[in-house]
């Protein structure tokens, strides 16, 4: 069972960290989801869900998740799993209120702004993952990334945010529906 | 740090609001008198909800990988054998 809570640095550690949640409580979930009459793909499905959702949480509160993290993933499938019947049944509901939780659904426009960005803009979007998404302290951001300290990482965090911050508005004002 | 990258910072304090009580006071009566920093400010919080979405993105696409060879490579063979028995007996 990997010890979480730790800080989680580079691919290579991600990798083996979910290879071991994978392991641990993938089992229990699908367990669950086949009791409840669901598929593989369902399964799997909600289990990198929860995946996310338990990393997100991991590198921002580490004191969050620290008791078991197999009872928590499988907490976190359970809760995914029943709210995908609400869902589901929102949609035949006759008021029809389709509300997406937690979900950062694509726009159209939105989808050709981020094929852009992961393929021109990569390297900044990277950089700006370790600092924003990742949580990475900028010592640790500046060793992965090869530069050669604190100081010039933080200003290339800056330049990049500016590069990507005007890369987005001339594109956005391109998709003219992007705000909408 | 050149100038623009500074008020990249600044703006960035504000939204996350790091910026010491006083200090966020002169940047609010900046913002008001400056059309052009409201509008950097609106785009830099698109940005980090892009950010977001972007790293989200790439974390599934990881676990996606790693899903592929936990099911398809044989060292794994065992644990993907023992998942798919439980939606084969139905």
């Amino acid at each position: 069972m990997p010890e979480v809570g730790i800080l989680v640095k580079t691919a290579e550690e991600r990798e083996k960290l979910f290879i071991a949640l994978y392991k641990s409580a993938f089992p229990a979930v699908a367990r669950y989801i086949s009791k409840m009459g669901g598929s593989f793909d369902e399964a799997k499905d909600i289990f990198q869900d929860a995946l996310v959702i338990f990393y997100e949480k991991a590198v921002t509160n580490t004191s969050l998740i620290k008791t078991n993290e197999k009872a928590y993933l499988l907490g976190i499938s359970k809760h995914l799993w029943l709210n995908k019947f609400k869902d589901n049944n929102l949609h035949t509901s006759i008021d029809g209120m389709d509300i997406i939780i937690g979900d950062d659904e694509e726009q159209p426009s939105e989808s050709r702004l981020m094929h852009f960005l992961e393929t021109a803009g990569k390297k900044c979007m990277d950089l700006l993952r370790s600092f924003y998404y990742d949580q990475l302290p900028l010592a640790d951001a500046a060793r992965l990334f090869g530069f050669s300290g604190v100081r010039s990482a933080t200003v290339q965090k800056y330049k990049c945010l500016e590069k990507v911050r005007e890369t987005i508005k001339e594109r956005s004002l391109t998709y003219e529906d992007f705000l909408n | 740090m050149r100038t623009s990258l500074i008020e990249t910072e600044q703006i960035e304090a504000h939204l996350l609001q790091l910026t010491a009580p006083g200090d966020a006071l002169v940047f609010e009566a900046r913002l008001l008198l400056d059309n052009d920093l409201q509008e950097k400010l609106q785009w830099q919080n698109e940005t980090y909800n892009i950010v977001k979405i972007y790293s989200r993105n790439q974390l599934k696409k990881e676990i996606e990988t790693i899903h592929q060879s936990l099911f398809n490579d044989a060292k794994h063979k065992s644990f993907s054998q023992k998942i798919r028995q439980l939606f084969s007996k139905r």
